[in-house]
């Protein structure tokens, strides 16, 4: 057996980051070794857990972003064109809508009831395919043949934290994999120096669910998604302490490599070679995230495409940087922007805070669909927009126009990758309360998801206290109006 | 957990197993019975009528059970299929109009009329058949007292552990491995008992002391350490899901650090582990409680606690006691009870009735319920709580109150007269006055006021106080003397209500759907509990009364897992008939049966542990082992454990010189990079509250220290009993690059000069390599860190400017800035050794 094979199948168990034995710089663990096998490899340590692993079945989609718009955008100002929502504003709210539902703030429905609330903004018909689209996402309704956007999306539960929960990991409880995780779990990396499940964030608001919801439950910790910071350091510690020149930080590093294959070549446990690996795949990583965060290498057209600007923390710089990682070979990116929940208080309403949120978003949305496109990668790359639930067709009353908590039905849109692009899915009702046609549950979405992916839902499970679980739980169907 | 849902097809090909009563099956009537009938009767009928529930008398579990019916009669009728109770009930043309979540499909209600029709044909199921009541799983059966076994070589056995342990591996036709270096001995044990490094002239007197007894002697000096209580302690916490905030997203902060160092106090002082649980599961129930006494119930308080608006407060009540129910579960009985939540447990023998009679227990604690509206429910958000309070400062608070009391009179009285002017303040308005006020606003005073509803007035009365220079005044005053009020330390407690609040099975879990009320118990096939009406004080008293064999056997398990990296069964949290069997099962019973009998003493415990000859054998790689035990489950060596991650800070912390021993007290904030927190305050500690031991570092449950996270701290949403050892670049950057550690390089520079004064270059290489890994460097080590050393000293001598960036703390007096810049680049690859982070 080559050595070099020997020792990553002996060593590289656990860590988050696959192709830790690739490109080494030319460290000579072989010679380590003297070509001799020297120690079996423990039953449990036969794979690099990041291997890349072939799919159930062919994929469409090798890749996918996902752009989270957290807090729960209302269906209302954005997708969902409710003409005699408008006609009925400020009327009572028909009994039959309310009785025996339940919902977030129940208590100030119950004080009175309330009366419905008209669509705060115009919609028009955009592209071939007629898609009514709000006016706050003109840019978005400018490639909206591109998306297929679904209007009879139903969440599990009206909290923000629990719903997220339930979008990323299939359950409103604690301790699940998240998507990204059972993604990777599935299916491994295909980058060489940066993590295969990478999280960014950007708004003014607390994101519900927290660190949580992209963590890695009870899969191994190497599948969860690792956050990339707006500071300095886009991956904490990045940077090398004051004082220390590149030559120092790489002869601290060597030192410890050579002290650590000294302890290998004496004790003969396979963890610390995955340690140096680690810390190769480390110094790496200080040398490759700089470069990538590093948006000034674009060009001025890509730059105002998404409206980024070098240095900033935005959700646009954020949609760039995405792309920039998916063309690394990070196979799931996940964007996180807060501000959609619209209840109708001074720091969030559907009056300035709606066109705010969508401002900050809509182009950026639309440029990285323009761009991957441009670039070729559209065909293989799956694009996801939405929130965790939608709006009620009630209005809150409060100061300004804002919409309580809504989980019969909400928008998303899918492009790219697999997806039938120019195509509205599901129908709601006149008044924008109930699905009437076509539901589309969460548990389906990540169904679909996977799918494209390459994987079938109900086989890609883990087992944890005696029981396969899987992100679906017992739910889900693929989507198939979705797929070309 | 609906499993079977995906196996059934595979009962299609045993054919051979359907031996049920009925009509002859053929496979498409199988096919007909698996598609249509048996999801049904799971997802919508088995909740409530099942064998053990009978709902109505009715279990709709087999054929017979449906012809025999219930207390309506039987379910179906084969000779008037179509009159069946079972198909009005579903089609809702009587009475009873079931599932009682909804009528079904017309479909899924004709293919019951069909099957009815074909004589309700029913193939034995593979699930039912599966579930041996016979066989008792072991993990149920009394405790045994088995003797330790003589195998061949028994000399080498220094307790009877080893006796197990040596007999185990002679079956196999293996040995056990040589003692490991007494170097070696001396970090393991200080790194096992009190999570700190030994000095250098600890580990060299240890190894020179060749009396007998010495190994027992530093045994007995550590386990008397008051660190012993914070190494443990944290093992403990990580069961008790221990936080210092409430997670979900509000994720505000809470104050139960007092229960973390009650449990510290609790191990130092080695109070007996059934006091321990008692006190913790029902501290407060005890006759004449000590305060302390109440402290310790916080453990069952660590629960999450959501404050999202517009959440139902009852919703998560539920959820907490719901996992009240699964940690006392795993942590005692080694049992997932929550598996039986929303349907009877699928592989251990607990009924979903049995999980709602041990919730019963947890029911009535006085805390956030659905009782309270949301403004009452935020108001007391954390009750029940004890506060500890000096007289003064309950003085003081009083005081202050009853000031704020006074203000707020006046306040009222004042806005009460303000208010009758509020119309008057209305028609003044002017036109562009009112178009500069907020929208909703605007709607308001557009509407006659005769016409505006209640809570716009609301919203209009308050804007109108809300611009008076005096209410503004006054409520300014007012926050400014609240700001005096005494912050009296206090912590999250249990505490019973007056009346037991009445416990429903709820249906599929969902608490708006109450069934049947139970009373609480425990389940069936464990031993019964005392007490007519069992308290939560009978429940703890009975985890631990010696005639229930899976506290015990769970509890010496999880701590042998500590000390071998895994568990006698290593599914330390499960030791149900899905959990691992044990690899020594007779060491298991004689290590519960030596802990009960010792008076449940977690000191002798570890004693007997540590001193055995299984515990101080080598842990280098064996290649006899590798090839046939690979897991190491016979214990034919030691493992090499890559310590945890508080355990990593406190060791780098121990060598650096900087750590602060103070035990206890509130939780501290040491540095962490910039931008991970997710917008919550983060004040970084100064002084010595920087170099605190891990486990006091404080934990955002949503946002957890990175340091933390990166070396596998659990969440602390629910119940851990085993950690990942998982190795990444990331835990590299962090021991490379981080602040902290950079911070603690510098204070082992600092030391180090400050105590090799005067040497040469390798006596102080050697004894920085004794600080750090306590033995001394070969050769090859040495010349390693020499060229290292004399690199950075050429280096920084070159560049002084540059060794003054690198002192963030600063030069201490007496050295040289590029002598001490140097030294902590030394240091810092010290830290960063695999070895130095692994408990060998």
């Amino acid at each position: 057996m080559d050595p070099l094979q020997h020792v990553r199948l002996n060593a590289t168990r656990r860590h988050f980051l696959g192709e830790c034995f690739v490109g080494l710089g030319g460290i000579a663990l072989g010679g380590l070794l003297g070509g001799q096998p020297m120690y079996a490899q423990p039953a449990n340590a036969t794979a690099d857990p990041l291997a890349p692993k072939a799919p159930h079945f062919p994929a469409k989609a090798k890749r996918v972003v996902y752009l989270f718009m957290s807090g729960a955008p209302s269906q209302f100002e954005t997708w969902l064109w409710r003409p005699k929502l408008r006609e009925m504003d400020g009327q009572p709210t028909p009994d039959s809508f309310l009785d025996g539902k339940r919902f977030a703030f129940m208590e100030r429905f119950t004080e009175q009831r309330p009366t419905l609330l008209g669509p705060q903004r115009d919609f028009q018909r955009h592209g071939k395919s007629g898609t009514w689209v709000s006016e706050v996402f003109p840019h978005m309704a400018r490639v909206v043949d591109d998306l297929a956007v679904v209007h009879s999306l139903r969440a599990e539960n009206f909290n923000h934290a629990p719903a997220k929960l339930f979008f990323n990991t299939g359950s409103t409880r604690y301790g699940r994999p998240s998507m990204g995780s059972w993604i990777t779990y599935g299916l491994g990396s295909e980058a060489s120096d940066l993590p295969a499940f990478v999280v960014l964030r950007s708004g003014e608001q607390n994101l519900m669910g927290g660190a949580n919801i992209w963590g890695s439950g009870f899969l191994p910790t190497a599948y969860q998604g690792v956050e990339f910071l707006r500071t300095s350091d886009p991956i904490p510690n990045l940077s090398t302490p004051p004082g220390f020149s590149r030559s120092q930080q790489r002869a601290r590093v060597d030192a410890v490599r050579d002290l650590n294959r000294a302890r290998l070549a004496a004790v003969g446990d396979p963890e610390i070679a995955t340690r140096i690996a680690a810390y190769e795949l480390a110094y790496r990583m200080q040398a490759s995230a700089p470069d990538l965060m590093d948006l000034a290498a674009e060009s001025q057209t890509t730059l105002d495409l998404y409206g980024a600007v070098p240095g900033k923390a935005s959700f646009a710089n954020n949609c760039l940087v995405a792309r920039r990682l998916l063309e690394r070979g990070t196979r799931f990116v996940q964007l996180y922007h807060t501000g959609w929940d619209h209840h109708g208080n001074r720091v969030n309403n559907l009056a300035g805070k709606l066109d705010e949120v969508a401002l900050a978003v809509d182009r950026a949305c639309a440029a990285l669909v323009t761009d991957l496109r441009q670039r070729g990668l559209l065909d293989d790359t799956l694009v996801i927009w939405g929130g965790e639930f939608g709006r009620t067709p009630m209005g809150e009353i409060q100061e300004l126009p804002g919409r309580n908590h809504h989980i019969e039905n909400f928008p998303m849109w899918f492009a790219g990758a697999g997806i039938n692009g120019g195509q509205t899915i599901g129908e709601v009702d006149d008044l924008g309360f109930f699905v009437t046609k076509d539901p589309v549950d969460v548990h389906d979405v990540q169904a679909t998801i996977l799918h494209l992916l390459g994987l079938d839902h109900t086989k890609l499970t883990y087992r944890h206290q005696g029981r396969d679980f899987r992100l679906t739980d017992v739910g889900g169907r693929v989507v198939k109006r979705l797929l070309a | 957990m609906r499993i079977w849902l995906r196996t059934w097809p595979l009962i299609a090909g045993l054919g051979a197993a359907y031996a049920a009563p009925g009509p002859p099956l053929s496979p498409e009537s199988i096919r007909f019975f698996e598609t249509h009938i048996r999801p049904t009767l799971h997802s919508q009928c088995s909740q409530c009528h099942n064998d053990r529930l009978r709902t109505s008398g009715l279990s709709v579990a087999s054929r017979d059970s449906l012809l025999e019916g219930g207390t309506r009669g039987p379910a179906i009728s084969l000779d008037r299929p179509g009159e069946s109770l079972l198909l009005a009930a579903l089609r809702h043309t009587g009475s009873l109009k079931m599932p009682a979540g909804g009528k079904l499909s017309a479909p899924a209600i004709g293919a019951f009329e069909r099957w009815i029709e074909l004589g309700a044909p029913w193939p034995e199921d593979a699930e039912s058949g599966g579930r041996g009541e016979d066989a008792v799983h072991w993990a149920f059966q009394p405790v045994a007292r088995p003797t330790p076994p003589q195998p061949s070589g028994a000399e080498w056995a220094r307790n009877p552990v080893d006796r197990f342990v040596l007999a185990r591996l002679r079956d196999s036709g293996l040995g056990p491995s040589p003692p490991a270096p007494r170097e070696t001995l001396a970090r393991r044990l200080h790194l096992d008992l009190t999570g700190l490094l030994p000095s250098a002239e600890e580990v060299r007197a240890f190894v020179a002391d060749q009396r007998p007894g010495a190994y027992e002697r530093m045994v007995d000096r550590l386990l008397a350490s008051p660190h012993y209580g914070e190494r443990w302690g944290r093992h403990w916490l990580d069961l008790a899901r221990y936080a210092d905030s409430n997670g979900y997203n509000a994720d505000a902060e809470r104050e139960i650090w007092m229960y973390r160092d009650w449990v510290i106090d609790a191990l130092n002082r080695d109070q007996p582990f059934d006091r321990f649980v008692i006190e913790q599961l029902a501290g407060d129930l005890l006759p004449g409680a000590t305060p302390q006494q109440i402290v310790a119930t916080g453990f069952h308080r660590n629960t999450l606690l959501n404050l999202e608006g517009g959440v139902d407060f009852e919703q998560y009540r539920v959820e907490s006691v719901t996992d009240r129910v699964d940690v006392t579960g795993i942590v005692f009985l080694g049992l997932s009870l929550g598996c039986a939540r929303c349907h009877d447990h699928k592989f251990d023998p607990i009924a979903q009735r049995e999980f709602y009679r041990f919730f019963a227990f947890f029911n009535s604690i006085d805390e956030l319920s659905g009782e309270f509206s949301n403004a009452q429910g935020r108001a007391r958000a954390f009750e029940p709580i004890l506060e500890f309070g000096t007289p003064e400062q309950y003085v003081r608070k009083n005081a202050l109150n009853a000031q704020i009391e006074a203000m707020e009179a006046e306040q009222r009285a004042y806005q009460k007269e303000l208010l009758g002017r509020q119309d008057e303040w209305e028609a003044g308005l002017t036109q562009e006055e009112v178009s500069g006020l907020p929208p909703g606003l605007q709607v308001i005073l557009r509407t006659p006021s005769g016409e505006r509803l209640e809570r716009r007035k609301e919203i209009l009365r308050n804007a109108f106080l809300a611009q008076d220079p005096g209410v503004q005044e006054r409520r300014k005053a007012i926050a400014a003397v609240r700001k005096l009020l005494p912050a009296i330390p206090s912590t999250l407690v249990m505490r019973e209500l007056a009346e037991p609040r009445p416990t429903h099975i709820l249906v599929q879990g969902d608490f708006l759907r109450k069934a049947e009320r139970v009373l609480p118990g425990t389940p069936a096939a464990l031993p019964p509990i005392e007490g007519s009406e069992p308290t939560r004080l009978h429940l703890a008293r009975w985890l631990v009364d010696g005639r229930n064999p899976l506290t015990p056997r769970v509890t010496v398990n999880r701590i042998w897992q500590r000390y071998f990296g895994a568990g006698i069964v290593p599914t330390s949290n499960d030791f149900g008939t899905q959990g691992e069997r044990p690899s020594h099962p007779a060491l298991l019973d004689w290590l519960a049966t030596a802990f009960v009998e010792a008076g449940w003493s977690l000191k002798d415990l570890h004693r007997l542990i540590v001193t055995s000859a299984s515990y101080r054998q080598a842990s280098g790689h064996r290649e006899d082992l590798a090839a046939t035990d690979p897991a190491n489950r016979l214990l034919g060596r030691q493992a090499r454990l890559r310590v945890e991650s508080e355990i990593v800070r406190d060791l780098a912390l121990s060598a650096s010189g900087l750590l602060a021993p103070t035990i206890g007290g509130p939780s501290v904030f040491p540095a962490q990079p910039p931008g991970v927190m997710i917008r919550k305050p983060w004040p970084e500690s100064k002084g010595s509250d920087r170099y605190r031991r891990g486990l006091y570092t404080h934990f955002w449950r949503t946002s957890p220290h990175p340091g933390l996270m990166l070396f596998d701290s659990p969440d602390a949403l629910t119940v851990s009993t085993r950690r990942n050892r998982s190795t990444t670049p990331l835990q590299a950057l962090t021991l490379l690059n981080d602040s902290g550690y950079h911070e603690f390089a510098q204070g082992f520079a600092a030391r180090l000069l400050r105590e090799t004064n005067g040497a040469e270059l390798s006596e102080r290489l050697s004894r920085a390599f004794w600080i750090c890994l306590g033995r001394a460097p070969t050769d090859a080590e040495l010349s390693t860190l020499r060229s290292l050393a004399t690199g950075q000293l050429d280096e920084f001598e070159t560049h002084p400017e540059r060794a003054a960036q690198v002192l963030t703390l600063g030069v201490p007096p007496g050295a040289s800035s590029h002598e001490v810049a140097a030294w902590t680049a030394v240091g810092s690859v010290l830290i960063n050794l695999d070895e130095f982070i692994t408990r060998e």
